[in-house]
């Protein structure tokens, strides 16, 4: 409710919803979104109100808050070719603060009242792009003419991050039996996990580099492998030490939550060691495990963006040029695929541990 | 040729840290012996059983299992070869009913439709629905979950089992129901049973041989009217007399054993010819006669001489 109203006067009011601006270097001026569109302003804001409101069942409410997310959009879109027909090539409409605070709002209505309806706003947003609805926004003029770099930074990013999970599971899959075995070990390992957790990202991020440079000084060898000081190596490495900790302690705690009866009992049918392990502790550790698992997927996506400090690439390097540079589309361009991704893998992870919560 | 005992504990002790859960124990068990262990909580018993199958190792002593010491046999070898019943039932959650119950023929490399037939079977014995199979044991109840415990422990047919207070969750009549049945696999197998109960009459009735613990140690060892005779230990008799310990010696004694030349009057009441004394004694009350005939004998049973057992 007080999101839609919310959401409502952000469209209402006299805010920014579009900034127009000659090029994309000169600050724009402020558009309200009345003034942008006129009377099409009722479309979303009918459905806005319509999302939340309480007599409808939760689908058709998330159904009209998707709509109402799509329609701003949509807005946005016509206003910024309306606006720039008569304008130079490189005059720019980028988001004002009216936008985004309805949108932000808006989503937040879809989240609340059915999330998987954010599928519908994500179509929604495809359909207009696809149409040209968007063209003359500036954050599709950027994405068009990066593309391909922008293409080659989604996947640079997913692979740094899925290389990053693997070496933290490599570490925190046997560091977890040991543990698990040797209780004392385990009580040390957690210590120092947590320690890793302490240091701001940044500064392990930066820290990585000297240290791998004096290591590389001392076995040039390993300059052979590709392995360099600045690049993927650092990321990868920064990102695993603090993945270690959640995937470690998931692991343990799941270890440590199996039913001592039900092990008891295995060791008494006569099974080894080793199926003990797989046929009763891990299965019974699975849903406990994934829980890690998920967290550790979701912050390998957020802290790969780092890497693009150091020179490894991926969507990171993209939101720190915009960055340097002020340019906010360009920061957006790179910040949004981030959380996106980290969405869409929250999201599939949640799925699949549901399944793994209930077995047959 | 002397019978080798199947199970022989030689001078066992067990530490546990500073405490000795068992101390200089020495028990031997008969092949098909139905064996039961009594004692209060904390007196050994699981202990005692778990050393069988080596779940438990002793700080002195021997176990010898088939005539070979059981610290030179592997262990999952010597474990698929014995049934437990585990007092704390022990299934595993994420697997069914019927694969919790194959768990040992699995082990032992059993084909898929074999297992199937074994399990339908032991469902069967053990008054199990059918369609249980494919319930996970958290939709079971306490006592159906330790049934499908003994059945599991009963899957691969072992000539040995070990069954760690087995009956405990399950109401009076069921309890019976499985008490009539243990006893019937035991009378048809001819497996060694090694039985916990904290039901003194459920060892008394079942069990050819009953062991006695206390703090570690056997109190008490031997057939059950023995145990609970007049001249066994006041300890023991109270364990298992029941508050009345005479009475409960008397039905284990047979009617048959106090048979008196004298015939018996006519229309006095009959006693079937394995009626134990109390039995006997009971009729005797009720019919107030004086004394009683029995099925195929020429004389009579009569108070003074189920009074006389003592004599
Ligand atoms: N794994 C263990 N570690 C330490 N102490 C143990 C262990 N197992 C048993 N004990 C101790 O050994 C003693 C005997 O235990 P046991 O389980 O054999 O008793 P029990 O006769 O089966 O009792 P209950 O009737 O309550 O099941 C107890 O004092 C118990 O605390
Ligand atoms: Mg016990």
């Amino acid at each position: 409710m007080i999101l839609a109203l919310i959401a409502i006067a952000a469209l209402l009011l006299p805010l920014p919803f579009l900034g127009v601006a000659p090029n994309r270097l000169l600050p724009g001026e402020g558009v309200s979104a009345l003034d942008a569109a006129g009377f099409w302003v009722a479309v979303p804001v009918v459905l806005l109100a319509l999302g939340a409101w309480r007599r409808l069942p939760g689908w058709a409410g998330a159904a009209a808050a998707a709509l109402g997310v799509v329609a701003v959009l949509g807005l946005a879109g016509a206003a910024a070719n309306d606006r720039l027909a008569d304008l130079a090539p490189a005059a720019r409409a980028s988001f004002g603060a009216g936008f985004w605070v309805a949108i932000v709002a808006g989503l937040s209505l879809v989240a609340m009242r059915g999330a998987w309806m954010g599928l519908a706003v994500a179509v929604g947003a495809a359909v207009l792009w696809a149409m040209g609805g968007l063209d003359r926004l500036s954050l599709v003029v950027e994405a068009t003419a990066r593309a391909d770099a922008l293409q080659s930074a989604i996947w640079t990013h997913l692979a740094l991050a899925g290389a990053a999970l693997a070496l933290a599971l490599l570490v925190a899959v046997p560091l977890a039996w040991a543990g698990f075995r040797r209780p004392r070990l385990g009580a040390v390992m957690g210590a120092a996990l947590s320690g890793v957790q302490v240091v701001p990202a940044i500064a392990l991020f930066a820290l990585l580099i000297p240290l791998l440079a004096a290591l590389l000084r001392a076995v040039p060898a390993l300059r052979d492998l590709g392995l360099g000081a600045v690049g993927w190596l650092p990321a990868v490495l920064a990102t695993a030490a603090y993945l270690a900790l959640p995937l470690w302690r998931s692991l343990s705690g799941g270890l440590a939550s199996a039913d001592p009866a039900a092990v008891q009992a295995a060791e008494a049918m006569g099974m080894t060691e080793g199926r003990i392990l797989a046929e009763v502790r891990l299965p019974l550790a699975l849903p406990v495990f994934a829980g890690g698992l998920r967290v550790a997927v979701v912050q390998a996506i957020g802290l790969v963006t780092l890497g693009g400090l150091v020179g490894a690439g991926g969507l990171g390097a993209v939101v720190f040029e915009g960055l340097s540079q002020f340019a906010t589309d360009l920061m957006l361009l790179g910040a949004l695929p981030i959380l996106l991704l980290a969405l869409a893998a929250d999201t599939l992870a949640r799925a699949a541990e549901n399944r793994l919560a209930r077995p047959a | 040729m002397i019978a080798q005992p199947v199970i022989a504990i030689e001078g066992v002790t067990v530490r546990f840290g500073t405490t000795d859960a068992l101390r200089d124990v020495t028990l031997h068990v008969k092949a098909g012996e139905f064996c039961a262990l009594v004692g209060p909580s904390g007196s050994g018993k699981s202990t005692l059983m778990r050393l069988v199958n080596r779940l438990v190792v002793p700080s002195a002593g021997q176990v010898r299992v088939r005539g070979q010491d059981v610290a030179t046999l592997p262990a999952p070898a010597l474990r698929r070869s014995i049934g437990y019943a585990m007092q704390s039932v022990g299934l595993f959650p994420h697997r069914t009913v019927a694969e919790n119950i194959g768990t040992v023929p699995r082990l032992l490399g059993w084909d898929a439709p074999r297992i199937a037939r074994r399990v339908e079977e032991l469902l069967a014995l053990l008054r199990l629905d059918p369609a249980m199979g494919v319930r996970l044991p958290r939709a079971l109840s306490g006592g159906q979950a330790q049934r499908v415990g003994i059945a599991r422990a009963l899957a691969a047919d072992p000539d040995i089992l070990l069954m760690d207070e087995p009956f405990g969750a399950v109401d009076p009549i069921t309890r019976r129901e499985l008490r009539a049945e243990t006893r019937r696999i035991h009378a048809e197998t001819g497996k060694t049973i090694l039985l916990v109960t904290h039901d003194p009459e459920e060892a008394l009735e079942l069990a050819s041989h009953v062991v006695v613990l206390r703090d570690g140690r056997i109190e008490a060892d031997g057939a059950p009217a023995d145990l609970v005779a007049p001249d066994a230990a006041p300890f023991v008799r109270e364990l298992l007399g029941g508050g009345q310990p005479g009475l409960r010696w008397l039905s284990l004694l047979p009617a048959r054993g106090a048979l008196d030349p004298r015939p018996a009057p006519v229309g006095a009441a009959m006693l079937a010819r394995n009626a134990s004394l109390a039995d006997a004694l009971s009729v005797l009350a009720e019919s107030g006669d004086e004394a009683l005939g029995m099925e195929g004998e020429k004389g009579s049973v009569r108070a003074e001489g189920i009074l006389g057992a003592r004599r």
